[in-house]
């Protein structure tokens, strides 16, 4: 196959930036420090709900130390959002003006020489509330004599989603076999190492310099310009380093607009940087669901209806809330040929942080609840669950009727090779379980709610006198190794090693706009403009490669660990470095550079290529205490051409900490409104000893779409994860989990419900 | 943030003293696990701390066959886990290293800390009360020895007063045809224990019980002895069925509060479940040992 003649991808590289960040050089925003440069600190609501009456800034004015403070008064107050195409769904101040919708959302901010100044300003703030009546569960809200969150929002209902195709209702006709469950999936905290954070620096020019902790630089530069009514190209953002975004680094927070407003007001850099507890409570969180879902199948296991309900808790604002109703309906779906399929959604408004997206962007959510219905319906027909799934499963060139066409496909040897190894464990002890969950993921989304005129991705490359290369791209390496991604791509391309690309990203005045790193979009998108940018070069450098070496036009040349030659006879040629000398001073001393860009177009509502994956978690649980002890997770995984084997690994193992996380630890329990466990201790994260064994099957597939065959590979990985345990609990002792996260307590309320049942 | 404080650096336990005795509005920190923590939550803003982390004469782990073992409190929960004398002699203090919290924290935190900061949660002294051990602890004015079931208060409350510092916590030597063990419930295996309980258990020659030791992690205001439990193991043929009441009874005798991490149900439930296991395993070596 052709596809596998690599000289680079495919070889396993150590990221590029790994040893800047093990040795403490790598500058975080954390580590900018400015002359001049004040510190900020915000001023939350202690309320869920209330009118802001008054605010009083006169006694923290006064205390030595302080340069301002800010509110809602000092900006110019406007309604911001990510979805910019849709006025209603631009529903946050991020200082209001009016009134407050969660404990948390910030009403004040104050600059000051010190921190600690900062800090003691905030006490000395005097706000004047009336509290309101609040509501804080999607089942509340959407009632009738519900408060009011947003004037003119009926029901509280922020967005609606309608998916279907096929005829329902005649797919329950003719099934054999109807089931239907409720599930509840709880929230999730993003847990970046690298909690949000902002260095504003405005200067009397008028030109705003944020340093930022973001997933998209682009993303911030046009937001934050909107809402200080400043030009785009008059805001500059720059984010070198990252420290993981996870889904929740792409809105503006409130350390980029409170330490911009008060930049912008003093003519003076200020820096905000969110505690660990601002982080939990005020930034924003996984969707938490509720899951209406009714199956119809065939005695065969054939699947030909289902219909789902969803509500989820959207909190006080829309945030990207809406991109995540719509996928979890649509990979509610996946990976499996519904004869019929219909799903509503609704994102209701509550007191409450809001949720957004995050890492699955709503599928691991609805593959909680579709796997292990599938499951309970196999056992109660007594059907192979592998069987029911390579039955139903996508192949390749399926469509998903009016939503996405499928390019490549490696569902049925994911399957396959999870029964093998599900096979080879054999018998397992008492009261311990393997389950399976299988998925698929997008490859980036097609979605354009920002209404970017920019393409999706861009990438700049320019070539040294030496040989070596400054590559520019937009896409954002939030520590998921993108920037390494994009040099190996490059360095294939051009026919150069890794070490000869210098990557440039995080920077919008030097770097070309890209939608940036969410959706699993970045190897794909803009990998893809990499790829065209180093074609562009490489097409140019060897136009000078036919006129310096002499050859017969019909030769075609080519360039592979720097030696420029000819295809049909490699030893013929030259030396890459003495090209690029040659070519420097037949183009009047012009560098040799390259443009690429990407934009998806034909290739349906969702995303131009999916990945597939089937994982199998082996778990033992404790019936006395409940106690989930997991023993291994196994992952067969269709990437189509992996590019980095191990980057791909460390994606898998982030993805299972934090899958597994989701499934049994990690809960965010509030009380009237409150977030009960904002800190390390009370809310639970697997840490590295801990870690069971995960390991990988890699699937060979090729994407037509993808650079190099590539697909995404990190993402998609958190979907199976809660669902395969689910599953394996109910393998080991025949109780279905119906609630996230699957906690001892629950185990055994299972286990209770089910000894009543046998009675 | 962490307020602004006068930092002391004693060089002698001597002048440790001195210096604790001297200033009011003080505190004592050696590793600082637990006190960082109160420190940054803001819960405590003293003018002063004494370090006593370079006070050697409190570090130290002595053990004599009579005597029984000795343990500093400046000593490390690390040096505690990586002794071998500790894992020969009384393996269940160092099965309770090895999951207390991490290997970091293992490394700075200490025996005296942990004991003066009287979490009930802690690890330490349920397994330490279960073996039998004692307390020292002093000011400039003297010394003081105690149960170190009786040493314990409240919530974060010893009978330490303003001034006194832990100076050492002994241990007995094993007694012959004994075992002892434990366990906490939790998520993680590391973490916190939700609720814990440790378990001795002495047998006669004849194989009945001649002492047990029941002692409960969280399930009250300070580690907690289950007495009734123990006594009725005393003097009797130890079998699963004891196990399983005893257990019982532990569970009836907790005060466990519930918070997000479990209910009160939850709670005395596993409290049974883990003394009846414990009680067992305990049990179990003793039959063993010599």
């Amino acid at each position: 196959m052709s596809h596998k003649k690599f000289s680079v991808i495919n070889t396993p590289v150590h990221n590029i930036d790994g040893i800047a960040k093990v040795t403490g050089r790598a500058t975080y925003t954390f580590d900018v420090k400015l002359p001049g440069m004040l510190y900020g600190k915000i001023l939350r609501s202690p309320h869920p709900h209330a009118k802001i009456i008054n605010i009083d800034t006169t006694r923290a004015m006064e205390l030595p130390g302080v340069h301002a403070v800010v509110t809602g008064k000092d900006t110019l107050g406007i309604k911001q959002g990510i979805w910019r195409r849709y006025e209603e769904l631009c529903d946050e101040q991020i200082l209001p003006l009016e009134k407050v919708r969660y404990i948390g959302e910030p009403v004040a901010a104050v600059a000051a020489v010190t921190e600690e100044i900062a800090e003691a300003a905030l006490d000395l703030i005097d706000v004047e509330y009336e509290v309101l009546p609040a509501v804080y569960e999607p089942l509340e809200a959407i009632k009738k004599d519900a408060p009011t969150i947003h004037e003119g929002v009926e029901r509280n209902i922020n967005v609606t989603r309608h998916i279907e195709w096929g005829d329902v209702d005649e797919g329950f006709e003719q099934a054999d076999y109807i089931r239907e469950d409720w599930f509840k999936c709880s929230g999730q905290h993003h847990m970046c190492m690298e909690t949000r954070a902002a260095v504003s620096n405005f200067t009397p020019e008028g030109k705003l310099t944020v340093w930022t902790s973001t997933q998209s630089a682009y993303y911030h530069q046009a937001l934050l310009a909107g809402v200080f009514g400043l030009r785009e190209g008059d805001v500059r953002i720059l984010a070198p380093y990252v420290g993981g975004g996870f889904g929740g680094k792409f809105e503006i927070d409130s350390a980029q607009f409170c330490s911009g407003i008060l930049s912008m007001k003093l003519h003076k850099p200020v820096k905000i940087v969110l505690t660990r507890e601002e982080d939990f409570i005020a930034s924003k969180r996984r969707t938490p669901m509720f899951y209406y879902v009714r199956t119809g199948m065939k005695k065969d296991g054939t699947f030909v209806a289902r219909e789902s309900r969803m509500f989820s808790n959207g909190g006080a604002y829309t945030g990207m809330g809406a991109t995540a109703l719509y996928l979890s309906g649509f990979f509610h779906s996946f990976p499996y040929k519904w004869q019929s399929y219909r799903y509503d959604g609704y994102r209701v408004y509550t007191n409450t942080m809001p949720s957004t997206s995050m890492r699955g962007f709503g599928a691991p959510q609805a593959m909680f609840c579709s796997e292990q219905q599938i499951d309970w319906m196999c056992a109660d027909l007594g059907l192979d669950p592998f069987e029911v799934r390579r039955k139903n499963g996508h192949t390749e060139g399926y469509e998903v009727p009016g939503q996405a066409f499928i390019a490549s496909c490696g569902l049925e040897q994911c399957i396959n090779e999870i029964e093998k190894w599900v096979k080879s464990k054999g018998k397992l002890p008492a009261n311990r379980g393997i389950g399976i969950s299988s998925c698929g993921f997008m490859s980036g989304g097609i979605f354009n709610w920002f209404d970017s005129p920019y393409s999706f991705s861009s990438a700049v490359i320019t070539i040294n006198v030496d040989g070596t290369v400054e590559l520019h791209v937009g896409c954002q390496d939030i520590g998921q190794g993108s920037n390494t991604t994009m040099a190996i791509i490059a360095a294939e391309t051009l026919g150069v090693k890794v070490e000869d690309i210098r990557v440039h990203s995080g920077d919008t005045a030097h770097c070309p706009a890209d939608l940036g790193a969410w959706g699993s979009r970045q190897t794909l998108m803009a990998g893809n403009a990499v790829k065209m940018a180093c074609e562009d070069a490489k097409k140019q450098l060897l136009e000078f490669a036919y006129a310096e070496m002499g050859i017969n036009i019909v030769y075609d040349l080519d360039i592979k660990d720097r030696w420029v030659h000819i295809v049909a006879r490699p030893e013929r040629g030259m030396k890459y470095e003495d090209l690029v000398k040659k070519a420097l001073r037949a183009k009047d001393g012009q560098r040799i550079m390259g443009r690429g860009y990407y934009t998806p177009h034909r290739k349906g509502m969702i995303s131009p290529a999916y990945s597939y994956m089937m994982q199998a978690v082996d778990a033992e649980i404790d019936p006395e205490t409940g106690k989930i002890k997991i023993h291994e997770v196994m992952t067969a995984h269709d990437c189509g051409q992996p590019i980095n084997p191990l980057g791909l690994i460390g994606q898998l193992e982030g993805a299972a900490s934090m899958a597994l996380g989701y499934a049994y630890l990690e809960d965010m329990p509030f009380e009237d409104g409150k977030m009960m466990n904002p800190n390390l201790v009370d809310y639970k994260v697997i840490r590295a000893p801990e870690m069971p064994k995960t390991d990988i099957i890699e699937i060979d597939t090729y994407e037509p779409e993808g650079p190099y065959g590539a697909k995404e590979a990190g993402e998609g990985l958190t979907n199976p994860t809660a669902a395969a345990l689910g599953n394996a609990v109910f393998n080991a002792l025949g109780i279905q989990m119906k609630e996230l996260p699957i906690t001892p307590e629950r185990v055994r309320k299972a286990l209770a419900e089910k000894k009543e049942a046998q009675k | 943030m962490i307020n602004d404080f006068q930092y002391l650096k004693p060089a002698s336990l001597k002048e440790a003293l001195a210096m604790y005795a001297e200033h009011d509005d003080c505190k004592v920190i050696c590793g600082g696990q637990s006190l960082l923590i109160v420190l940054r939550q803001g819960m405590l803003a003293p003018e002063y701390l004494v370090d006593i982390k370079h006070v050697n004469e409190l570090k130290y782990i002595k053990f004599d066959e009579k005597d029984g073992l000795r343990i500093g409190a400046t000593t490390t929960h690390r040096e505690v886990e990586k002794s071998d004398i500790i894992a020969k002699k009384y393996p269940a203090l160092v099965a309770m290293e090895q999951k207390l919290a991490s290997i970091q924290t293992r490394n700075w935190g200490t025996i005296g800390g942990n004991l003066a900061h009287a979490d009930p949660a802690g690890d330490l002294a349920p397994v330490l009360i279960a073996l039998n051990a004692e307390i020292k602890f002093g000011n400039v004015d003297g010394e003081k020895t105690v149960p170190l079931d009786e040493f314990f208060v409240d919530y974060f409350e010893t009978q330490m007063g303003h001034g006194d510092l832990v100076l050492e916590a002994h241990v007995p030597a094993p007694e012959p045809k004994s075992g002892c063990a434990y366990q906490k419930f939790n998520l993680l295996d590391s973490e916190m224990g939700i609720v814990a309980a440790a378990a001795s258990v002495v047998l006669n020659a004849d194989g009945t019980c001649k002492n047990a030791r029941i002692v409960l992690g969280n399930a009250g205001p300070t580690p907690l002895r289950v007495t009734k439990a123990e006594d009725l193991l005393k003097g009797k043929k130890l079998d699963d069925k004891l196990f399983t009441e005893a257990g019982q009874i532990a569970s009836e005798e907790a005060q466990p509060v519930a918070d997000i991490h479990a209910s009160e149900e939850h709670r005395r439930h596993v409290l049974g479940v883990l003394t009846k296991r414990m009680l067992k395993k305990a049990f179990e070596q003793a039959q063993k040992a010599a």
